[in-house]
């Protein structure tokens, strides 16, 4: 098989050189593969301005879909205002007939927080066809920018058929389960790649990530010393989530179960399930389809009291209560957004191992 | 950073999400609830907090003054300065939300009776706020009412809380002003508060790089092995300021650049860089480390002083091409001040790691720039091959503020077939490569004293000994014989001659901000 490295069609808006201070999410100037690196070095170099080039990793997003490398770029250009990177957007399309990779170079610049200087990323984008498509690790590391970590965001499902020498370079691989139609034998193959990896891969689930701020408010009400017992007095809870998105929902649930030593007890039903806590106290927990946010209402009884996280009507904040005997407190906490690079710059503030995720996971794996 | 003895069991859902201790709900009475601290620097610190998630819902700013206010008066007060100085724009619907938690309460600093009503208060805001009993209070007033305060706090019972709540109280700077003093204030303190509950606030302590200093030293191996005697030629710390005294006459007069800036922050910087690993990351640990570092001081007699401190004054000169008078000519300053605007010393650390390396220190005003940064600067490589010639040494230079990073200066061959070599710097700015800007030092510091964290805090032996370094100073140059000169410098330059002459004594010079 030969691929080719040919020169691609240039973004619609394609100028040569490097932006000066204008983001124009084009995919840049089409360059032969084995010149990437020397093409790159030329664009810094006949760049206008005061620019600084920043990179804190390797951020690969990999998609099937047509039309996904005009859509990744523009998220790139997003994420890299804060996560300086060099981002690796690749485009595969399986079913073409002929066998072709193209490159494109371009930067995303950005003024950076503190005075006027401009800080850019650089992008490497690749359309893969026909059988090329197998190249991908081979493609991805020969172009990582050396001693950075690498984060894969992967937008497709896991195949058995990926190159397993690709997990063993990345760090921390992206992807969500939210739209997942096999849970089961999509955690399979995870769990698979983690182990060729030696479990060192961080998963990253954007579906766990977009439960951070929901989880962070529901934290909070039980962090005087005078609340935990309200822990072991929960007896119900109930969720309203969007369509579409029962198994964040059920994620959310996994998440509590974990941290407080629930087990299933009862399946009633998809939107009825009964847990056991651990002072064999049963709690009822009810999943109700709403249209609105992912997970938009959480509502938590323990006892006399209700604990209460909800969307507030401006949409970007959550309104988190505490009832007892009629009394509410009403607050307002940062509720975080839902958008892809709203999920992405959340994930990649945060960092760290999910142990947390694992063990949610595992609570209601049977359950998704 | 790790959990303290009065921390409580965690919260298992907090598992994951957070890195620190969890602020506790609480109620923070600030004392001086009118001045400039409160409106441009506190209540936007807790503004920003809060809508960043980082506060817990049931915290409630009680403000305490002399002035008469009603609870919204000062609400709408707060509101037109934290719009002007907050970080992040100020959002209505979050605001409002916030200010519903904000109160007035009118009372004289020396009245009693006002103590009395605010424990009332603040029982009445635990049972409808959910505070929990909890209390920080945090004496943003004059150090002169610092005594009364804690006295009628005491006798208010303020001090002391019922089973699972806390008290703590933050004290601004200065911490005294001189040894003397600063026992007595420590005296005053624990009369009423314990060490444990006693967070003396050190705004630099909470500046992202002041913090970054222990990472780099204690999470990189490469600099483990070269951080001694051994390696390092000198150490410099420079804290530089465009600015004149302004509108600070008033304390500056009596304070001046060494009890201003050196008795605190220049020392507690020079703390996290000279001090020995801690045993863990615990409050204690650490202080106990660093006020080793302040006890290994080398203290000098008066003839010593003069050859290694220069004080100076500036006079008039010109600050980015326009003219500014002098400090004699500023507004409230007496025409024959003998007030330093400017120190420059020489100082040694005797003990094991860092005997005989010099470290120099300068602070002033109305410099060139302002700059605050710690430069370490490596020992010359042996004089064979490359190096004969070599002048420049390697350095790694830490900036504070503004443009916080780390560079580290090395020697690299100028591309040509000649064998030229030259200085080029690798840098590090926390602003290209972190998008997210660095929270306030105050957002970090007030969230640590909710958390119980007192790892940022001076300790009050620390003061203590950092005054006992100070004071043989201050009384050298306000001895009746023999007092070392005041130099003078004009504004808009980096200090006079002999700050110079401190460093060419040692065959050294300033490093170039």
């Amino acid at each position: 098989m030969i691929c080719s490295p040919g020169t691609g069609v240039p973004g619609d808006d394609y100028r040569p050189g490097m932006p000066a201070a204008v983001e124009t999410y084009s995919l840049g100037a089409p360059v032969p593969l084995g010149e990437i690196e020397q093409e790159l070095k030329k664009l810094w170099h006949d760049g206008k301005g005061a620019m600084t080039r920043a990179s804190l990793m390797n951020l690969a997003v990999y998609s099937e879909q047509p039309g996904s490398l005009q859509r990744n770029t523009r998220l790139m250009a997003q994420i890299t205002e804060n996560h300086a990177c060099r981002a690796l957007v690749i485009e595969a399309d399986c079913n073409a007939n002929e066998d072709h990779v193209s490159a494109w170079i371009s930067a995303h610049c950005h003024v950076s927080s503190v005075g006027s200087k401009q800080v850019c990323s650089e992008q490497i984008s690749f359309l893969l066809k026909g059988r090329c498509t197998t190249q991908l690790p081979n493609i991805v590391l020969s172009n990582l920018d050396s001693d950075l970590p690498l984060y894969l965001w992967w937008q497709e499902d896991f195949r058995e058929s990926i190159d397993s020498q690709l997990w063993t370079w990345v760090d921390r691989v992206i992807y969500d389960s939210h739209g997942w139609r096999d849970f089961r034998s999509q955690m399979r193959l995870l769990e698979l790649m983690r182990q060729e990896a030696n479990c060192r891969i961080v998963l990253c689930d954007l579906n766990w990530t977009r439960l951070d701020n929901l989880r962070f408010a529901l934290a909070q009400f039980f962090d005087h010393p005078a609340s935990h017992h309200r822990l072991s007095k929960i007896n119900r809870l109930r969720i309203d989530f969007a369509p579409g998105f029962r198994s964040t929902a059920i994620l959310f649930v996994g998440w509590l179960a974990a941290q407080l030593k629930w087990q299933v007890n009862e399946v009633k039903s998809a939107h009825e399930l009964r847990f056991i806590g651990a002072s064999e106290r049963h709690i009822d927990v009810e999943l109700r389809e709403r249209n609105g946010q992912p997970v938009h209402e959480i509502v938590l009884t323990s006892g006399d009291v209700e604990f209460r996280v909800t969307y507030a009507h401006c949409g970007d904040l959550l309104e988190v209560s505490r009832t007892q005997r009629e009394i509410r407190h009403p607050q307002l906490m940062p509720a975080g957004n839902n958008d892809p690079v709203g999920l992405i710059s959340e994930e990649l503030i945060r960092g760290g191992p999910h142990h947390i995720y694992l063990n949610a996971l595992n609570c209601i794996r049977d359950l998704l | 950073m790790n959990r303290t003895a009065d921390q409580p069991e965690p919260n298992p859902l907090r598992e994951g999400l957070a890195a620190r201790p969890v602020p506790q709900p609480c109620n923070i009475v600030i004392f001086g609830a009118t001045g400039d601290l409160t409106h441009r620097k506190l209540v936007p610190a807790l503004y920003n907090l809060a809508a960043d998630g980082e506060l817990p819902p049931d915290v409630v700013i009680v403000g305490f003054a002399r002035r008469d206010k009603s609870d919204d008066q000062f609400r709408s007060d707060l509101e037109e300065s934290t719009r002007q100085f907050s970080r992040q724009p100020v959002r209505d619907e979050m605001w409002n939300t916030f200010a519903q938690s904000i109160f007035y309460h009118r009372s004289e600093f020396g009245d009693e009776g006002g103590y009395k009503r605010l424990a009332k208060r603040l029982d009445e805001i635990d049972k409808t706020h959910g505070t929990r009993g909890n209390r920080l209070f945090y004496l943003a007033a004059g150090p002169d009412q610092f005594e009364p305060i804690l006295k009628n706090l005491k006798a208010a019972g303020l001090n002391q809380t019922c089973k699972g709540s806390w008290a703590r109280v933050i004290i601004e700077k200065p911490f005294g002003t001189d040894l003397a003093s600063a026992r007595d204030l420590n005296r005053v303190v624990r009369n009423s508060f314990t060490e444990e509950q006693t967070f003396r606030i050190d705004h630099f302590l909470g500046k992202e790089t002041a913090q970054n200093i222990l990472v780099l030293r204690f999470a990189n191996a490469i600099f483990s092995p070269l951080w001694n005697r051994h390696y390092i030629d000198q150490v410099q710390i420079t804290a530089a300021e465009t600015l004149g005294v302004g509108t600070r006459a008033g304390y500056y007069e009596s304070a001046g650049a060494l009890r201003d800036m050196v008795q605190n922050h220049l020392i507690q910087l020079l703390c996290l860089v000279a001090m020995e690993p801690p045993t863990d990351l615990s409050a204690d640990s650490i202080r106990n480390e660093k006020v080793k570092v302040v006890r290994s001081l080398r203290r000098w007699s008066r003839s010593e002083i003069a050859a290694n401190v220069v004080r100076a004054q500036y006079t008039k000169g010109a600050i980015h091409g326009e003219p500014v008078t002098g400090y004699r000519e500023e507004q409230n300053v007496n025409p024959e001040s003998q007030t330093e605007t400017f120190v420059a010393l020489r100082l040694f650390i005797d003990n094991w790691r860092w005997a005989d390396v010099p470290v120099y220190m300068r602070v002033g005003k109305r410099l060139p720039k302002s700059a605050t940064e710690i430069s370490v600067h490596f020992k010359k490589a042996p004089p064979v091959l490359f190096n004969k010639d070599l002048r420049d040494l390697n350095v790694l230079v830490i900036r504070i503020q503004p443009d916080e990073g780390i560079s580290l200066r090395i020697h690299a061959k100028v591309p040509g077939t000649s064998f030229r070599i030259e200085p080029v710097k690798m840098d590090f700015h926390y602003g290209t490569s972190f998008g997210k800007p660095s929270p306030e030092a105050y957002e970090r510091l007030l969230l640590d004293a909710m958390g119980g964290d007192a790892t940022l805090f001076a300790r009050s032996d620390e003061v203590e000994q950092a005054w006992a370094f100070i004071d043989p100073i201050e009384e050298a140059w306000h001895g009746k014989k023999d007092a070392p000169e005041l130099y003078f410098y004009p504004a808009g330059s980096w200090g006079p001659e002999a700050a110079d002459d401190l460093l060419a004594r040692d065959g050294r010079a300033w490093r170039r901000l």
